[in-house]
């Protein structure tokens, strides 16, 4: 079945393929950082005792964890022009991946935090610590070590999430494989392509998540 | 009845069994004793194969252990097992955790692996745990369990591993009093231990280990009282001292 | 405006239930399917066996490795290439199988690998066999650590479901968007959708927390 494969048109797409990879590589790297961004705050509003802080924000993350990205990316992509916002398609789709991507990286800081020990924070309240300075100087440094495996993990995620923008016409990776399926009727081709080079993103960003993994654990041992 | 014979294992470059021959007959109780990493675990644990060996010939009751054809059911029902960490099954009730291996290896009724697993648990002074799990026993309690599991396949020889290294202090006699008592009923035995009293009243013969070879042997008395090498000497007077 | 399409919302209700049945069926028939190769695969995931555990790690890697709806392409469009016709519902249960039980493959390696090397040895000395050993010493143990992340896999998959839409199935996702061309109201339309795909993950999200504080007890 590869016998048949047809390598010059591969060939000949390349550049369309490269140019998906590096956009795909850009609406990645965008959203990840606003969603840390957005996860942060929703985090912070999450462990809040200000109740017009907290309950808004776990709605917001069970909303979306509930629901499936793709009907979060169409309610954006058919719901914001109706309210008189024409954004192109490729920032639509940023937002929808950002405020996805958002909600679950506030559960992982969440979890980061509490997997700091009491003894820590009594120890910084003994101290005479407040608040903000027990954050900054113990709970924080700490939960780190904790948060970022999960973090690297959640943007292996994100990348594969960006295929899904593809339905909504954004030239990403998946709609070049799309582009070439439908101008040259060679399917395999393209689509085999485009696995290749989502497995490569892949195995790049997983072995950062595995190095990071092994340099925390040591950390974690002193 | 248990025979080894130029037995050699390897770990990597890591000679743990050097040229092992050995004669255990039906009966005796034996005692291996020596330094850590002298081989003296990995060599019981060669005798129903849970490790395996690169050289030399292990056979039991004219079976070779390590050969391919080996029905290994069949063998390591005939041997029962005591670990170091009881390693008890902890989702299972004590009667539950007994009862396992003759339900399923031997196939036998429910009621009838009750009986005599209840029975067992009696001979180790445990039939009232029988309903508890594992979790609410002690250490030692859950010890005996151990050796009620390893009893009620009927086995005809037993190994311990180190049966009492990770028991408190006070609860090493109740294990030992049921080991001793499983010897004046006649069972093969091997212990690996440190539990020198036990040795010298119960055993037939003492082993001395040392870097996987086998340094020297002899009744209790003979090795305690009168070591022929030094460096069972030095071992004895280390032990005795501490 | 708004009255009027709400009220050609409410007529068009019932093909609303209609794609949530449809969606219901391909995760519950999902849902059995991975977890019964899922099972084994990471059985074998999980075994002595070398080769085992690198032909399954290379199966999870592809899985794990590509967008879901990149593999519903494959299957969908390049299995006719290779003679084998399916139709869009067959295909999406196909699809859906091959990429739920690699990643239950995971989260069963994992259980099993969290057991102690001490449980497999008094087993093994007993006499049991390798199944017996699983089915009655291994397995029983290790769920208590595979439950918790296999419910939450439900709800992923559950949420999967709505990828299958791309090539035609007309389950929840695909009747909101074939909906909002006529009913031009992304806002309500999709609010619906979405409510309804909740009112199906929710439970089972708390079902896998209460599982997850229940179990580190």
């Amino acid at each position: 079945m590869l016998v048949d494969f047809n390598f010059r048109v591969i060939f000949e797409y390349l550049p369309l393929f490269l140019t998906g990879l590096r956009s795909t590589f850009l609406i990645a790297v965008i959203s990840i950082a606003l969603a840390i961004v957005v996860g942060i705050i929703a985090c912070s509003c999450r462990i809040s005792s200000i109740k017009i802080l907290k309950y808004p924000a776990i709605a917001y993350i069970e909303i979306i964890r509930s629901t499936p990205l793709l009907v979060q990316i169409y309610f954006l992509y058919f719901g914001l022009p109706t309210l008189g916002l024409k954004i192109p398609e490729i920032q639509t789709g940023i937002l929808a991946l950002m405020l996805n991507s958002g909600a679950y990286i506030a559960e992982i800081i969440r979890a980061g935090i509490s997997s700091v020990d009491d003894g820590q924070i009594e120890a910084g309240v003994s101290s005479g610590l407040n608040y903000v300075q027990r954050m900054r100087l113990i709970i924080l440094p700490q939960a780190l070590g904790v948060t970022i495996p999960p973090l690297l993990g959640q943007n292996i995620v994100l990348v594969k999430d960006t295929a899904l923008l593809s339905l909504i016409s954004v030239m990403e990776l998946t709609r070049c494989g799309q582009t070439m399926t439908s101008e040259r009727f060679m399917p395999a081709e393209a689509f085999f392509t485009v696995a290749f080079f989502y497995m490569c993103l892949y195995f790049c960003l997983k072995a950062l998540a595995d190095w990071s993994q092994r340099k925390l654990i040591f950390r974690e041992a002193y | 009845m248990i025979e080894f014979k130029n037995v050699n294992k390897w770990y990597g470059k890591l000679h743990v069994l050097n040229n092992i021959n050995l004669k255990i007959p039906k009966g005796e109780v034996l005692v291996i004793c020596g330094p850590s990493g002298s081989g003296k675990s990995t060599l019981i644990r060669c005798i129903n194969r849970l490790e395996k060996i690169q050289d030399g010939q292990i056979i039991v009751n004219n079976t070779p252990v390590h050969d391919k054809a080996t029905n290994l059911t069949k063998l390591r029902a005939e041997i029962g097992f005591v670990f170091q960490q009881f390693h008890l099954y902890p989702h299972m009730t004590v009667l539950r955790n007994v009862m396992l291996a003759p339900v399923n290896v031997k196939k036998m009724s429910k009621t009838e692996a009750e009986k005599i697993s209840l029975a067992k648990l009696e001979q180790v002074g445990l039939t009232e745990k029988s309903g508890s799990y594992p979790a609410q026993l002690s250490g030692g309690q859950q010890q005996r369990v151990a050796i009620a599991r390893g009893l009620v396949m009927s086995p005809e020889i037993m190994l311990f591993d180190e049966p009492t290294s990770a028991l408190d202090p006070e609860m090493i006699g109740e294990v030992l009093d049921v080991m001793v008592n499983l010897v004046s009923e006649g069972m093969t035995m091997c212990v690996v231990t440190h539990e020198m009293g036990f040795a010298k009243k119960v055993a037939d013969r003492v082993l001395f280990m040392d870097d996987g070879k086998i340094v020297e042997t002899g009744t209790p008395s003979d090795f305690f009282d009168n070591p022929q090498t030094d460096r069972a000497a030095e071992f004895i007077s280390k032990i005795l001292t501490h | 405006m708004m009255s009027f399409y709400f009220g050609r919302l409410v007529e068009i209700y019932p093909f609303f239930l209609k794609g949530l049945w449809m969606t219901s069926k391909i995760a519950f028939i999902s849902l059995v399917s991975c977890t019964l190769i899922g099972f084994i695969l990471g059985i074998f995931r999980s075994s002595n066996s070398l080769i085992l555990k690198r032909v399954v790690g290379v199966y999870v890697a592809f899985v794990r490795g590509t967008p879901f709806v990149v593999q519903i392409f494959i299957i969908f469009f390049i299995l006719p290439e290779w003679g084998i016709q399916l139709d869009a519902f067959a295909a999406a249960l196909l699809a859906m199988a091959i990429m739920g039980s690699a990643f239950i493959c995971e989260i069963v390696a994992g259980g099993i690998n969290s057991i102690s090397r001490g449980q497999w040895e008094a087993a093994t000395s007993s006499g049991l066999t390798l199944i017996q050993q699983l089915r009655l010493v291994i397995i029983p143990q290790a769920m208590k650590v595979i439950l918790p992340p296999l419910v939450g896999q439900y709800v992923l998959l559950i949420k999967d479901t709505s990828v299958v839409s791309v090539i035609g199935v007309m389950e929840l996702t695909r009747v909101g968007w074939v909906t909002v061309v006529r009913i031009p109201e992304g806002l309500m339309v999709f609010s619906l959708v979405g409510i309804l795909y909740f009112s199906i993950s929710y439970p089972l999200i708390l079902l896998s927390n209460y599982l997850e504080r229940k179990m580190s007890m």
